[in-house]
């Protein structure tokens, strides 16, 4: 278990999403291992010792922006609730507790409490905590979910609110200037196409994989990634992380002759849909934030529509890329994505992540994938500087 | 009190009595229903010989049943199982779970034996014993049919009757309560079967609350792969496993001697869909349907079925499986439990059986004649009786089902750790050893094992209290699940009370167990699985399991279950602490 601590630990670097200094990790086995920050570790054990569960995570986000969600939300509530497919499919919402709540008792049981019955909770001036039931990579990913919920919805709500709290602006600056970086395909190498050969395909997927998380556009464990050869769909499996695909990739004949691919991303039949409607040969899927935000900023008035995510049937276009609705897996996104995918490349799909295709390797894909995310970029700070 | 009723029909057999109890509210709000309910209900019966006249049959229906919560029209029965001698429940869908809630009770108990057949009826709040002779021998569809006027039927076919100690009790929608031999026991009582109908409607404390939940579980279903995904178990049912044992290496194959069968592909979820035109069918109520049948209706054998009927015993013919599993619902007898049986049989003979002999192997068994009448035993004591207990693939005399341990470590502790012996669905590694939910773990490693395994046992024993189907939660957790079960009853749940009830539940069994001697010698696998290894190949080793590792991680899981190094409790009062 001090090993999976130390793999975790060093993703929550590797993606810059918790400050270095203030990460703790506890697990236990028939004992109690507990790693990081000391008195974050303290808690995070304390914590622990009351729950069922296997791990827990307690972290300080780099970036304020969870805090500043609870600072804003109105004194009644107890909880935020994001609009993306993450929130909405497997966090719910996520509660919070206010700093000026701690001040008495034990603040291991009051958040030990709120654990009990979730993922993860924002505990203001501490940071994210998140349990995993049965993993310390499944803590992980709880706490990755909530962080990318959180940033999400926080961009999305300064495009209608903008700044409230003494300085959230200056903050903002310093996010957008030094911690967001330049997204970039430069540099990096691509097999050339069409793949055929089952180690090299293997391979190359796994190694684009690692490309997306690597160059930061996705958190490794939201999206997935395909390659067809033939009668045979390789698909990343369900629950993998984007960076670490070997061994985690299923090869699917497309006739569903086998049931060997049960175990396959909740995305298969999406990308089969779109290689049988079209002449892509490889697929990626993520999750990029600001894509994420963009694709849920819909300026239809009067619209009937009361669930977007599920019922809407427009397709709009932003930025050359069509937007679509629809959930995952056997939730509608496999039937509206393939129709709309195949002349631009590319597809957003509402409050969930985009899809892009190669039509002979993945440099197409992976590129489709980048200018898909900067544009989203550009127009979202385009949009808020015309806003504030 | 909103979703249960609070009420308990009680049957005595021997005097003819019924009458209706109160459960004590607290009762159900910390045993919840079904397994833990009946569990909690055996307090003062669980010494009792299987076959006492005394011995309670508990049907336990729960909280969620008759809301519309998915998969939660289901319903444990709970007794002492006589082939394993352990605590016993099993889990069952259908309309009479459902029905049986609207006839205004949660618990079933039956007690007593009659001295001719009889069946009971209940309608709503009326229950009678009638005489049952002329149905006494018939077969479960024939019962079943004479029966359909009377509403949802529970019945015994000719292997409970006659004592076979694997013996089913048959929903008459084709569910089954399993692998213990419960059926037996009602056999024992002189009771031919229960009917059921009823039509009180159930009144859900705050319905938003429960619409929302149930979205959020539909959503979850739907992002599940392995419930919903082109390849799931809604497309192919549960034999969509078969391909997957299969390129795992884990399928067990003639007698767990080998893990690959290469001949799988003929019964894997494909072919079936193929050759028999499968359609979906499953318990009622559930948006999954994960049960397949022909057009005709036969039901089509589940995962566990088509594996040990074919590579455990080297049968490749599809519909020669098919029709043991069809003869076995009839028979009303454990598919699984039987398959393992024969098996064993078949290795101590140097010959496992062809296929064309399978119904007569599963006639006799249900009659107990000739070879069948030590087939009827189960194989820890046809393998004693053969002077070869070693083949025997069993834990505390349960058989093993498909997954073969040596293939998922999980797995071969979790077998072990059961209370109801080596069973695949207490804690459910294969959920993440193999099927990645909620998150993979290393299928080849003890590490965290023990701790995972005891986790897993307390939710699903939460899960089975509810009463709602394991398959839900290769999507759903128990953080909507205890949302719609605090919008029904109107007491509020966490994942973690949940759990907390589960931990009880499994140290209750457990309790229950060991005042009947069972201690650490009882949670052992066979030899075979630490001295042969499995079927290495295409990249996969699949080495013999190492023993000591095992032992360490077995005293972890009792020192996190608080248990002495033997498996035993520490404190003979522990159960008077209970609620
Ligand atoms: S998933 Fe299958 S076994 Fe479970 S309740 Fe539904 S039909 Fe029954
Ligand atoms: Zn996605
Ligand atoms: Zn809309």
């Amino acid at each position: 278990m001090i090993d999976q601590i130390a793999k975790y630990k060093a993703k929550l670097l590797a993606d810059r999403s918790a400050q270095p200094e203030r990460i703790a990790f506890s697990a236990k086995d028939d004992v109690v291992i507990s790693d990081g920050e000391h008195s974050l570790a303290v808690l995070a054990e304390s914590i622990l010792a009351r729950l069922n569960c296997l791990a827990l995570v307690v972290a300080a986000p780099s970036l304020p922006f969870a805090d500043y969600l609870v600072a804003r939300a109105p004194l009644a509530d107890t909880a935020i609730i994001p609009r993306d497919t993450e929130t909405r499919t497997f966090l719910h919402d996520i509660p919070f507790i206010r700093a000026s709540e701690l001040g008495e008792g034990d603040p291991a049981e009051r958040i030990a409490t709120i654990l009990g019955s979730r993922k993860g909770v924002i505990v203001e001036g501490v940071g994210i905590i998140a349990n995993g039931a049965l993993t310390v990579e499944q803590a992980f990913i709880n706490w990755s979910s909530v962080f990318h919920s959180t940033f999400v919805k926080y961009l999305e709500d300064l495009l209608t609110a903008g700044f409230l709290l003494p300085g959230e602006a200056e903050a903002f600056r310093e996010f957008r200037t030094n911690w967001l970086k330049p997204l970039t395909a430069e540099g990096l190498t691509f097999r050339d196409g069409p793949l055929t050969d089952h180690a090299t395909i293997l391979d190359e997927m796994a190694r684009v994989g690692r490309y997306t998380v690597e160059r930061g556009l996705v958190d490794s464990f939201f999206g997935n990634i395909s390659c067809r050869n033939n009668d045979m769909i390789y698909i990343s499996q369900t629950a993998s992380s984007l960076d670490e695909l070997a061994g985690c990739i299923d090869p699917v004949p497309f006739g569903n002759s086998s049931t060997t691919g049960i175990t396959a991303s909740s995305e298969l039949a999406a990308h089969r849909r779109v290689y049988e409607t079209g002449d892509a040969l490889t697929i990626l899927h993520g999750h990029p934030k600001f894509g994420v935000v963009m694709s849920m900023v819909c300026e239809e008035q009067h619209c009937a529509v009361t669930d977007c995510w599920r019922d809407c049937d427009k397709v709009r276009i932003m930025g050359g890329t069509p937007v679509v609705a629809g959930e995952i897996g056997a939730g509608g996104l496999a039937k509206r994505v393939p129709p709309v995918i195949g002349g631009p490349g590319r597809a957003l799909v509402y409050g969930h992540g985009v899809f892009t295709i190669g039509r002979r390797d993945f440099a197409e894909a992976f590129r489709a994938l980048v200018e898909v995310e900067n544009w989203c970029r550009n127009e979202y700070f385009r949009r808020l500087d015309a806003r504030l | 009190m909103h979703g249960w009723t609070g009420n308990i029909l009680n049957v005595d057999l021997t005097s003819g009595r019924i009458w209706r109890s109160k459960i004590p509210e607290h009762f159900l709000h910390e045993y919840l229903g079904g397994r833990g309910l009946g569990v909690r209900l055996m307090r003062g019966a669980y010494r009792l010989d299987p076959f006492d006249p005394e011995m309670p049959l508990i049907f336990a229906v729960g909280p969620l049943c008759g809301t519309p919560a998915p998969t939660a029209a289901r319903l444990a029965v709970v007794s002492r199982s006589p082939l394993t001698g352990t605590i016993y429940d099993c889990s069952a869908g259908g309309r009479f779970a459902w029905r049986l809630k609207a006839a205004g009770v949660d618990v079933l108990r039956i007690i007593g034996r009659s001295a001719a057949p009889v069946v009971l009826s209940i309608k709503g709040e009326n229950a009678e014993l009638l005489p049952a002779a002329e149905l006494w021998g018939k077969r479960v569809k024939e019962t079943v049919a004479l029966l359909a006027e009377h509403g949802s039927v529970a019945a015994i076919g000719p292997a409970g009757e006659n004592g076979v100690l694997y013996a089913n009790i048959m929903m008459g929608e084709g569910n089954s309560v399993g692998r213990g031999g419960l059926g037996a026991v009602m056999g024992a009582k002189g009771l031919k079967a229960v009917t059921v109908n009823g039509d009180a409607k159930l009144v859900i404390a705050d319905p938003d609350r429960f619409d929302h939940a149930r979205a959020d579980v539909m959503r979850l279903f739907r992002a599940s792969p392995v419930i919903f995904g082109e390849l799931g178990i809604a497309e192919f049912g549960t034999p969509a496993l078969v391909d997957l044992m299969r390129q795992r290496r884990m399928a067990p194959t003639e007698n767990f001697r080998k893990t690959v069968f290469a001949a799988s592909e003929n019964y894997s979820g494909p072919a079936i869909k193929r050759d028999f035109q499968a359609k979906k069918d499953g318990c009622y109520g559930c948006p999954i349907q994960c049960k397949k049948s022909t057009p005709k209706g036969e039901h089509l054998p589940e995962y566990e079925t088509v594996s040990h009927f074919g590579g455990l015993n080297g049968i490749a013919d599809l519909s020669a499986i098919v029709k043991a599993n069809t003869l076995c619902n009839e028979l009303g007898m454990d598919t699984i439990t039987v398959a393992a049986t024969i098996s064993a049989w078949g290795e101590a003979h140097g010959r496992f059986p062809v296929a064309e002999e399978l119904s007569g192997l599963l006639e006799d068994a249900a009659f107990r004649r000739g070879d069948g009448e030590a087939l009827a035993l189960g194989s820890r004591r046809l393998a004693e009786e053969l002077g070869r207990p070693e083949l025997s693939m069993s834990v505390k005399s349960l058989e093993l089902p498909a997954y073969d341990p040596r293939g998922a470590y999980g797995m071969a502790l979790a077998y072990c750790t059961s209370n109801r012996g080596g069973c695949h669905l207490r804690a459910y590694p294969i959920s993440h050893e193999i099927l990645r939910k909620p998150v993979p773990t290393d299928r080849f490693s003890f590490s965290g094992k023990a701790r995972i395994i005891k986790i897993a046992e307390d939710t699903n024993a939460a899960v089975d209290s509810l009463v709602a189907c394991k398959f839900s939660f290769f999507g759903a957790t128990l953080e909507e699940y205890a949302e719609l079960l605090s919008a029904t009853t109107g007491v509020e749940y966490t994942p973690q009370s949940l759990k907390e009830i589960g931990d009880r539940i499994c140290l209750t069994e457990r309790f229950y167990n060991c005042a009947n001697g069972f201690t650490i010698s009882d949670d052992l696998l066979p030899e075979r699985f630490f001295s042969e290894a499995g079927s290495s190949g295409e990249g996969i080793e699949v080495p013999a399991i190492d023993r000591s590792r095992f032992d360490e991680e077995l005293q972890k899981y009792y020192r996190i279950r608080g248990l002495t190094s033997q498996g035993t409790f520490e404190d003979s009062h522990w159960l008077e602490r209970q609620p």
